[in-house]
């Protein structure tokens, strides 16, 4: 079952078409990593499906529903959170402050005006509950702004997953990363699925799997864990497939894993 | 938290005992400067929910204070006399005017928003100015309304005056930690973090801008009584700046930056007027000093994290 689908989606600025009638289906509980050089338009793919931006053209299909002109709030309501590729946090809130809010975002009402949301300990609980999945709970009370550059990576994918997704877009999780950090971002997104359903088991049954658009350069990351590739070049979707597919489709290793010898990045 | 209320309880015990000594010893005209701090540190607090915790640089928060003391104004030329029409009038024609000023300029961001809340507030300047009938530029005499309970002479404001203030100030102190203000400063840390976390930032600046416009209604209101009398001065942009500069002198998004900013300000505006016409200057040095060594103003300097 195809949990996002995007119909001849099109993002014009000015004379430029940075997506051109983008066609593209994920299914629902897979990794799809969408992969494209430089300027191919992927992050202003992942703005318009998150509702940063609005399309020019096209739709957007998200679990039966038609999402193309929904308000950002609307779509995380649905099930759809994304990550930053540049780091986009709560510099000044701690780790846990930063989750908070977000597990504030879908728990009830914040139009409240008069109790202390700090005796609201089901927020924390839970915050901490994010912090220890993503093994950072010894850095619980740490301001974002003194942590390492893998922590605070680490804390965007947090923040994601706090809003309880259906699906997770990732812009580049990876992106300034050493070998060391990287490794273990892969083994995040790897378990994430696994231990997350086991979290929140009880409270979100009927969302076993969690589905994730992972826009990534590091190809030794993208081969480990997508379970089907995209490529973008120029705003379209050449090749969509397997990862052996990919791998050895001519018109991809012409457009972006380069002519001199297939050379990864 | 206790030793965060001990100094403000200490100074509301003194605020209490203020007229009765100040009376006795021939010093009236203090208590009537002190009411007249009161209403500015509610207005000026009213422009820190915005500025200071919701980051919406307001340059037109006069237009609230001003319609609050004119609707008063206006309403007692008009025969109204009861306190209890007046002030909920008042105060829901501000809220009414801060959404639509509101749902207009929270469309624009940083300088854009800066100098479209100033042109609604000269517009408003202008159209109340072009009222012939209530005194145009001269402005308008405001009698006290009746409380029916008491009679409203300057003692009794006084502590009318306190008593809105320290409410007020309680309601925004709770505001400030709830769901809400904890939104409401987050989207002022980092707006599209926030929306992508599910959070609708418009409406809650929009939520919070109507408080606001609806606070300083009433301190507009309380200024109309303090004076009997609507200036289109308090309109002006100036006054949107002199509510700025307490704000900033006293702390931007600090609980007390209002409070201390408007006491400040005044009580070194009326030293410097009776030592020099050149007091302007003065004020405008301390306000320099103050940007480049106290950026987080005076309640920075005692308190480290706002609270």
């Amino acid at each position: 079952m195809s949990l996002l689908t995007l119909v001849h989606l099109t993002k014009q600025f000015g004379g430029l078409a940075a997506v051109n009638d983008c066609n593209l289906t994920i299914e629902a509980g897979e990794i799809h990593a969408l992969i494209g050089p430089n300027g191919a338009g992927k992050t202003t793919l992942i703005n318009q499906i998150s509702g940063a931006l609005r399309p020019t053209r096209g739709q957007i299909l998200f679990d039966g529903h038609n999402i193309t002109h929904l308000p950002q709030h609307q779509r995380v309501r649905l099930g759809l959170a994304r990550t930053f590729q540049i780091i986009n946090l709560f510099k000044s809130y701690t780790i846990l402050e930063n989750l908070e809010l977000a597990v504030q975002a879908r728990n009830g009402s914040s139009f409240r005006f008069w109790n202390p949301v700090r005796y609201e300990a089901h927020l924390r609980e839970e915050a901490e509950q994010i912090s220890e999945l993503l093994g950072l709970t010894s850095r619980n009370h740490t301001v974002v702004a003194e942590l390492s550059h893998g922590e605070q990576r680490q804390l965007e994918v947090g923040l994601a997953l706090a809003c309880k997704p259906k699906m997770l877009l990732l812009d580049e999780p990876m992106a300034g990363m050493g070998p060391e950090e990287s490794e273990q971002m892969v083994e995040l997104i790897s378990n994430l699925r696994r231990s997350l359903s086991t979290a929140s088991g009880n409270s979100a049954p009927k969302n076993p799997t969690l589905t994730i658009l992972l826009v990534e350069h590091d190809m030794d990351a993208v081969f480990r864990l997508a379970s089907r590739i995209s490529v973008l070049v120029y705003g379209h979707v050449i090749a969509s497939g397997l990862p052996e597919a990919i791998r050895a489709n001519p018109d991809v290793h012409k457009a972006y894993l380069g002519d001199e010898g297939g050379r990864q990045r | 938290m206790q030793r965060n209320w001990l100094i403000p309880s200490a100074l509301l015990g003194l605020l209490l005992v203020f007229p009765p000594i100040a009376n006795s010893t021939g010093l009236e005209f203090y208590t009537g400067l002190v009411n007249k701090i009161m209403i500015f540190a509610l207005a000026a607090s009213s422009l820190n929910l915005i500025l200071g915790y919701g980051g919406m640089v307001s340059f037109g928060h006069a237009a609230f204070f001003g319609i609050g003391a004119y609707t008063s104004a206006i309403l007692t030329r008009e025969g109204v006399t009861s306190a209890w029409v007046i002030w909920p009038t008042a105060i829901v024609i501000c809220a009414l005017l801060a959404l639509l000023i509101g749902a207009i300029c929270l469309r624009t961001r940083g300088v854009y928003f800066i100098m479209i809340t100033l042109a609604f507030a000269q517009m408003i300047y202008f159209v109340v100015v072009s009222f012939k009938q209530y005194g145009g530029e001269d402005g308008l005499r405001a009698r006290r309304p009746e409380f029916g309970l008491f009679e409203l002479d300057d003692t009794t404001l006084y502590y009318l005056t306190l008593a809105v203030l320290v409410g007020t100030l309680y309601a925004m102190a709770r505001l400030v930690n709830s769901r809400f203000g904890r939104v409401l400063q987050a989207i002022r840390e980092n707006e599209t973090r926030a929306a992508a976390i599910g959070y609708p930032i418009y409406h809650y600046q929009l939520v919070a801008f109507v408080i606001a416009g609806a606070v300083a209604g009433l301190a507009g209101l309380l200024m109309a009584h303090y004076t009997q009398y609507a200036s289109p001065n308090l309109l002006a942009w100036q006054q949107s700046g002199h509510l700025m500069m307490m704000v900033i002198l006293g702390g931007v998004g600090q609980f007390w930056g209002g409070v201390l900013g408007a006491t400040v300000l005044l009580v070194v505006e009326e030293i410097l007027q009776d030592i020099t016409i050149y007091w302007q200057l003065g004020v405008g040095l301390i306000l320099l000093l103050i940007v480049l060594f106290a950026p987080k103003g005076i309640a920075g300097l005692f308190w480290r994290r706002p609270q």
